[in-house]
Parts: structure tokens; C-alpha cells; sequence
């Protein structure tokens, strides 16, 4: 609000007509009866009126009231910016051009408001707003980054060929995974929980922390059961285990899981186990061999629709030298893009890989990341990508 | 009972159920924050159509592009409702349309076509734009 002069009923149109070319900037001159506001007057108009034939010898010695906006907007000067401006967009455009008039709280005269300088609280407040939200989801993404280092670290001494690529959309997300070495192999997960942003991350805390407890030493060589264990304790932690469909009034139950895939690594590399919930391993066999695909369970980990006793398979694959092992979240084959703005494909993964297969996996890594840049080109990300490749 | 649209926004397909011509479409992209606060009333009236409907051939136009794992969830609903439909009172045909080389969305119309199987179900290869 600023402070400025005002008029009242008793003064003439030619007294305003000074007082405005005495106050250049003032893009409306409000009139004040008995301190009170009794309406707005508006430069232009005003000008235009008084510039018209014969009006300034009509009106130049009457009241000033007869060229004023009689319902300008009048706030109290207590009300909120936001309050403020969704009054001044019901007004139309006529506040933002002509200002408005601030009063005390008994309704007494105190000065008036533009539309610019509304304009200005309003852009501020959106921006520390804004900030205080990305602060505080920067800080999420560092605490999630050093909860999966530990994992990350064992994956680089765990493998010696390997990439690990890792975007959350929003800085934080629902993807992540674990790794977790034992003497005789090394367990490694990559999960997509529900969601993405924050409730992604916290679905992740949730899932890493079950499978974490889970994951036993005599449970290592069967990622099936690992999956099974995981999903009876989500299931009941999140309360899913209600009807099939979900009633109207029951909003507030949860309905949340994962796609995961799971696999055991032998030491010396010669087998792999690998149980997946719609999550599929891509094998991709040394010299000219066609990729391979495992598809997992068609069933989610967690979530109302999977059975309590839900069962998943365990898969095994002999290793043969030189042989690449992908998982990938769907975020990545989802993607829209392309020429003909659709998902960037399993098929287009697996050719991916089939050009690339003699690369070290950090180069193919790179190359990865230029090619779905390339693809994704200017369409939104639609979600969290990661990508898990390695030799043994 | 009264035809139910939605406009299309970025996150949120378009919903236009043409209850009087018993044609029914689904087109855009579905990744909102909140799948089951979008689908649910969505649901609901597909529902109560149905209830209301008894011998008729319903068309259901599926045209998205893009749908994230929530909503996917919610989709199966949404189809498990036409297949109870189609197996005691009503006739079904699906008509998936997807890009010609879109494997995602075709392979996403065989898993509802095997689950699903009392719906007729008719892969259109369409090219996005002609949407």
C-alpha cells in the first residue's frame, strides 16, 4: 500500500484535474468522504472524459463523484496478498489497471494499492514459496543419495564391468535399489516403487528397509521368497488387505507397491538367479547372440490386487563370459519421444544394446544416457529411469 | 443416463463416454500425482452405465499413449468391469488404437486381451498423429 492524496465529494473535477497533473504517476486518485472511501477515480477515463467537447465547461465546477468508479475494490489493509489477489481476478481487469483502496479495519481511509504493485507481492510470495518447497526437496534428494551410497559402493566392488544409472524425475523418486555382498555371491535389487517425487522416495525407505530385514543369509540364494516376504510385510504394513476394489469411502487406504527384480550372483559368476514382479532381465549373450528376455511375475509386490501368499519364480541363468546383464525400470522404455511421439520400447532397448555390446558398460552407460536425451528430445519426462548393466 | 466427459490436460487423459451411442473413449496420456482420485469417479459412472445397459453393443476406443504404473492398475479395473459386463449382459469391443510402432502400448493390449477374454478385442495400427 502506498500512502496518497485523495480527494473528496466537495472537490470539483477541476480540482481533480490539478491534483492529477501535480501527481503524474497516480493512475487513479481515490475520493475520501468523512474518511471514508467513496470511490475511484481513473486517470485515463478521467482525462478522456474532461477531453471530450463542451465537458470540461459542463463539469469543471461540479463534484468530482461524477466520473468515479463508485465500486472500486476496498480492502482492509489486514488482508492477506493471496486473499487479495483472488479479490482483485472476481473484479475483472479493472483493479489490476486502476489499483484499489486500503482501508484500516474499522473501514477508515488509509491509501491505495496498484495492480503493479499487487503483482509484485503476488510474484514473490509464489517464489519463496517455490523455494521453500525445492529447499526442502533438494535436501530429500541428499538424504536419498547417501541412503543408497552404501549400496552403490558395493555394487563398484562387487562388479568390476558395470553402470549404474540412476534420474529421479523430481530430484527425489521411486526408484532405487540395493546390494548387498555375501562370501559366496552378491544380492543386488533395482525397484520401482509407486509414485514418484516424495511419496516415490518415501515408498523406497519403506521397500529398502523390508527387503533390507528380509534379506537373510539363508535367504540370499532365493530371491523368489525374498519377494514373497517382502510382499506380505508391505501388505500388511500399509493394511492391503482388503476387497479388490476400492470403495469411495476408503480413500485413505494405501494401494502401493513396487516392480522389483531380484537377483543372486554366484561368486565366480557362473550363475545367476533372477526372480522378477513386472520387472524383466535383459541377457545379452557374447559375439553375434540375439538378446534374451526374462519376464518376471505379472504381479506387483505390495498393492491390494497381489495375493498375501502371492509366489514369484526363481529363474536361473548359467553365465556364459563376456554375457550382459540389464534391468531397467520403466521409466525408460516408457518414455515418450521420438519422431512419432511414443514410448521409447523394450525393442529399442534391445537394439541399444546389441549396437553397443562391445563397449565397457560405463561407455554404454553414456552412450545410453545421449540416446534416450536424444529420443526423450523436447516432451516432459514421465518418470524416474534406471538402469542397472554388467559383465561378470 | 448422461453422456460424461473430461478434458484432456497433461497428466490426464480424456474421458469421453458417449453413454446415448454406447461408444466410449479413452485418449491422451494418464500419469496424475493421484491415479485413484482421478479414475474413481471415472469408474463409478462406467459402473452404474453398465448396471443400466442390458443385449448392447458397447465400443470402448482405447487411444492413450502413455500411462504410468498407477494407472495401469486403475485400467485393469476399469476393463475388469467390461469383461464382467460383456460375460452376463452386453457385448464389448475394444478397439486399441496404438502407433504401428508402439510395442508398449500393443504389448500392454495382449496382457488386457489374454486376461480379459470376454472382450472382443481389435488392434487398430494407427499413426498418433491421425488421432
Amino acid at each position: 500500500m502506498e500512502e496518497a492524496p485523495s480527494v473528496s465529494p466537495a472537490h470539483t473535477s477541476q480540482d481533480v484535474l490539478e491534483m492529477l497533473s501535480r501527481h503524474p504517476h497516480l493512475a487513479g486518485l481515490p475520493v475520501v468522504e468523512n474518511g471514508r472511501p467513496a470511490g475511484l477515480i481513473n486517470r485515463n477515463l478521467f482525462m478522456d472524459e474532461m477531453a471530450k467537447p463542451f465537458r470540461r465547461d459542463l463539469f469543471a465546477r461540479k463534484s468530482c463523484i461524477a466520473f468515479m468508479d463508485k465500486a472500486p475494490l476496498i480492502v482492509p489493509e489486514s488482508l492477506g496478498v493471496q486473499e487479495l489477489s483472488f479479490l482483485a481476478l472476481e473484479q475483472g481487469g479493472k483493479t489490476l489497471k486502476d489499483g484499489f483502496i486500503v482501508t484500516d479495519d474499522a473501514g477508515v481511509y488509509r491509501g491505495i494499492g496498484t495492480g503493479e504493485a499487487l503483482m509484485r507481492a503476488v510474484s514473490h510470495l509464489q517464489a519463496e514459496k517455490n523455494r521453500q518447497v525445492m529447499e526442502s526437496i533438494n535436501y530429500a534428494g541428499i538424504i536419498q543419495k547417501s541412503f543408497l551410497k552404501a549400496s552403490r559402493e558395493a555394487l563398484s566392488e562387487t562388479l568390476r564391468d558395470h553402470f549404474l544409472l540412476w534420474e529421479p524425475r523430481d530430484h527425489v523418486g521411486g526408484d532405487c535399489y540395493l546390494c548387498r555382498p555375501f562370501e559366496d555371491g552378491v544380492f543386488m535389487a533395482l525397484m520401482d516403487c509407486t509414485g514418484h517425487g516424495v511419496p516415490g522416495a518415501f515408498m523406497t525407505l519403506i521397500m529398502t528397509a523390508f527387503l533390507d530385514h528380509v534379506l537373510t543369509a539363508s535367504l540370499r540364494r532365493d530371491p523368489a521368497q525374498v519377494l514373497s516376504l517382502v510382499n506380505r510385510k508391505v501388505k500388511t504394513a500399509l493394511g492391503q488387505q482388503g476387497g479388490r476394489l476400492r470403495q469411495p469411502d476408503s480413500s485413505e487406504q494405501s494401494d502401493d507397491g513396487m516392480d522389483a527384480a531380484l537377483l543372486w550372483l554366484e561368486r565366480g559368476g557362473k550363475k545367476l538367479v533372477y526372480a522378477g514382479a513386472r520387472m524383466p532381465l535383459f541377457l545379452l549373450g557374447a559375439g553375434e547372440a540375439e538378446p534374451v528376455m526374462l519376464e518376471g511375475g505379472r504381479l506387483g509386490v505390495g498393492y491390494v490386487d497381489t495375493p498375501m501368499d502371492c509366489v514369484w519364480a526363481n529363474q536361473e541363468v548359467v553365465v556364459e563370459a563376456g554375457m550382459g546383464i540389464y534391468l531397467s525400470t520403466d521409466g525408460l522404455t516408457d518414455q515418450i519421444g521420438g519422431p512419432r511421439q511414443i514410448a521409447f520400447g523394450k525393442k529399442r532397448f534391445t537394439a541399444f544394446l546389441q549396437a553397443h555390446r562391445e563397449f565397457p558398460m560405463m561407455i554404454q552407460q553414456a552412450r545410453l544416457k545421449e540416446a534416450f536425451q536424444i529420443y526423450q528430445g523436447d516432451q516432459k519426462r514421465r518418470d524416474d529411469v534406471s538402469v542397472l548393466g554388467f559383465r561378470v | 443416463m448422461n453422456d460424461f466427459h473430461i478434458a484432456r490436460t497433461d497428466h490426464t487423459p480424456e474421458v469421453d463416454f458417449r453413454f446415448s451411442e454406447h461408444c466410449l473413449t479413452l485418449a491422451g496420456e494418464a500419469y496424475p500425482e493421484d491415479a485413484a482420485t482421478f479414475f474413481q469417479p471415472v469408474l463409478s459412472v462406467l459402473e452404474r452405465y453398465l448396471g443400466s445397459v442390458d443385449d448392447c453393443d458397447i465400443e470402448f476406443n482405447f487411444q492413450l499413449v502413455y500411462f504410468n504404473s498407477a494407472s495401469t492398475k486403475m485400467l485393469y479395473r476399469l476393463f475388469g468391469l467390461l469383461h464382467d459386463s460383456a460375460c452376463t449382459s452386453n457385448r464389448v469391443v475394444i478397439r486399441w488404437h496404438h502407433d504401428p510402432e508402439d510395442d508398449t502400448v500393443l504389448e500392454f493390449g495382449e496382457s488386457v486381451h489374454d486376461d480379459f477374454n470376454a472382450l472382443e478385442f481389435v488392434p487398430i495400427a494407427t499413426p498418433l498423429a491421425a488421432l
